[in-house]
């Protein structure tokens, strides 16, 4: 088995034919924490996107666990049912109670019978801090809860890969580190791979193996290591002033 | 301290605080100077905001333009500031250019064109995909009985009422026509086939396009500004097996029940009619229908109800996986699911009733 889960190969992509990932290379090892940074509009939640196979690249390849994820469209749904993502949103279906959301996947790709699932749901659902609200409909819980219940659906099928998109976004300082602690806790207790998209500043220093930026100007990959090395030794000027953010830099 | 203009003639001094409320008096003082050279002292100025700065900077940039000068004097640095983010507007983006020539008309037409075009073999790929989910996945039962209550059960007293309406109106009309030539007699049969072959079913068809068509359109836009079919697909669900076919099999099996109550609502509507405008016995009225409609009437009904299915829970569910973007395009993808639904039964109804023409028993031209 390769070390390297996922391969992006010479990526470029981007929205109505405007260019937005210009021949992007880089790849995930397995068991990593790995985060993708960059300011508002360089291209971190395409990138997962394009990882995800939700759009197709203009040219270059994906590889997950040694596939090309677009050479058939068996091989996209194989790949997709052995990761798992928590979307901005949490994107919760809105016509269910939490513990159905979590147990979606259960029901469409395993046989087992519903107590079963609701046991495994409900495992999950205890992982993330959130058995006691089982019950709840998705959609009258706050935010934070919206994104650990979805964090829950997204590992009940216990995956291989976890991508995040932004999940610190819209939440208060004390949710968001709750949230980083308990993804953490997800990588360390499961071994799952994880690949995150964040801008914020916290989550980066507290979760990260290792630290991947974007630029929209170059359109690609500027800077990669840890994020203490980045912050610290970087000469690039765009990542000191991301790292350093400080007014009036 | 409110901002406050003194102009001498040769200057004008402004003091005070300067916000778009002041926004007509620094016009009409820097405006209509009579000098060609006209000083504006700003020493005494404690602020103004972005609009009076503005507005003083085209002043004087169309003055210039017309030989007359304008010298500013006195700036502290926040108005300074403010000045000179416009040294550089020159350097900003122009405004995109609105066309109107003739060629960009044609364009125009040929865009618009080329959409309409893009919408229908979108719809046909997307209708395809569809019934390859419907034929080749597995039956959801909780949720197709969930879109039948939705679509048909919730559905049944506006059809009915509405229906039983029409039939009030066309047996009046009818009788009221007819009785001029002694032929009153016959409404009931023209009523029965009116309803049987096309008011009933379009009428249904029309009511379930505005009521579950939209609601199929803004339930899976709001799902796909949420993300949420982005989830599901990138968990590896088929989207069209979990999301469209238990729409299409609710509708289905709804539509015919709906179609074939809409005819018996729209038939007690001319008997109410016949009975109350033009004397006619009950009796009466039920002995005609039964002489001028056979079975085929109306199984034609339940016959049009699975091509009208098709028709508004495909159109629905396809202008809702269309959304892009936020929730006014969830608005815009509702209209079109109705629109472009009602056009689409109205325009098979009329296919229909050229084949009806030739396959029902008895009818000759």
């Amino acid at each position: 088995m390769s070390d390297k889960i996922i391969q992006v190969e010479s990526l470029t992509g981007g929205y109505d034919g405007k260019v937005v990932l210009k021949d992007v290379t880089m790849e995930a090892v397995r068991g990593e924490v790995l985060v993708i940074v960059g300011r508002s509009g360089c291209g971190k939640s395409t990138t997962i996107n394009y990882m995800l196979g939700l759009q197709k690249p203009y040219s270059g390849k994906i590889y997950f666990d040694g596939a090309d994820i677009w050479s058939s469209p068996e091989a996209l749904i194989s790949a997709r049912r052995r990761w798992g993502v928590l979307f901005q949103s949490g994107a919760l279906l809105g016509n269910y109670t939490v513990v159905e959301n979590v147990m979606l996947p259960l029901k469409e790709f395993t046989s087992l019978t519903r107590a079963e699932m609701r046991d495994v749901a409900m495992s999950k659902l205890e992982l993330v801090g959130m058995a006691h609200a089982a019950s709840e409909n998705s959609l009258e819980i706050s935010g934070g809860m919206q994104k650990r219940a979805g964090l829950a659906r997204a590992m009940v099928l216990d995956p291989e890969i976890l991508f995040f998109d932004e999940p610190s976004a819209g939440l208060d300082p004390v949710t968001s580190a709750e949230l980083d602690n308990t993804i953490l806790s997800v990588n360390r207790s499961l071994g799952t791979t994880l690949i995150i998209v964040t801008h914020e500043l916290y989550s980066i220093f507290a979760i990260s193996d290792r630290v991947i930026m974007l630029d929209s100007e170059a359109q690609g990959i500027i800077a990669s290591g840890t994020a203490r090395d980045l912050a610290d030794h970087s000469e690039d000027p765009r990542v000191r002033s991301f790292f350093g953010r400080k007014i009036g830099e | 301290m409110n901002g406050r203009i003194v102009d001498d003639g040769n200057t004008v001094s402004l003091s005070g605080r300067f916000t778009v409320r002041d926004l007509k008096r620094v016009t009409r003082a820097l405006g209509t100077g009579a000098t060609q050279s006209t000083i504006v002292d700003f020493s005494n100025c404690q602020s103004m905001d972005t609009s009076i700065a503005v507005r003083i900077w085209s002043i004087i940039e169309a003055a210039e333009a017309s030989g007359r000068v304008f010298k500013l004097t006195g700036m502290n640095s926040d108005t300074q500031q403010i000045f000179d983010r416009f040294k550089v507007i020159d350097d900003w983006p122009a405004p995109p250019v609105e066309d109107h020539t003739l060629l960009y008309n044609f364009e125009d037409i040929g865009d618009k064109v080329l959409a309409t075009w893009r919408t229908v073999y979108g719809l046909a790929v997307f209708a395809g995909k569809a019934f390859k989910a419907l034929f080749s996945g597995k039956f959801r039962g909780s949720i197709t009985a969930y879109y039948m209550e939705q679509s048909g059960v919730m559905a049944i007293p506006i059809i009915i009422t509405l229906n039983w309406l029409m039939g009030v109106v066309l047996g009046y009309q009818a009788g009221y026509q007819m009785s001029q030539f002694g032929g009153e007699l016959f409404m009931p049969a023209l009523l029965a086939y009116s309803i049987c072959w096309d008011i009933a079913p379009m009428m249904t068809a029309v009511l379930v396009a505005g009521r579950s068509g939209s609601a199929f359109a803004a339930e899976i836009g709001t799902m796909k500004v949420r993300q949420e079919i982005d989830a599901l697909e990138v968990m590896g669900f088929n989207i069209y097996g979990f999301i469209v076919t238990p729409k299409m099999i609710a509708l289905f099996a709804v539509m015919p029940l709906l179609i074939t109550a809409a005819n018996f609502a729209g038939m007690a509507g001319g008997l109410a009619a016949g009975g109350m405008f033009l004397k006619m016995p009950a009796v009466v009225y039920i002995a005609e229908v039964k002489k001028a409609i056979i079975p085929f009437d109306l199984y034609w009904g339940v016959i049009k109800g699975f091509f009208y299915s098709t028709i508004i829970s495909i159109t629905g569910s396809y202008m809702g996986m269309r959304v892009r973007g936020g929730p006014a395009s969830v608005g815009r993808a509702t209209t079109s699911a109705v629109v472009v639904s009602i056009f689409l039964v109205i325009l098979v109804d009329a296919l229909l009733s050229l084949l009806f023409i030739h396959i029902r028993p008895g009818l000759t031209l």
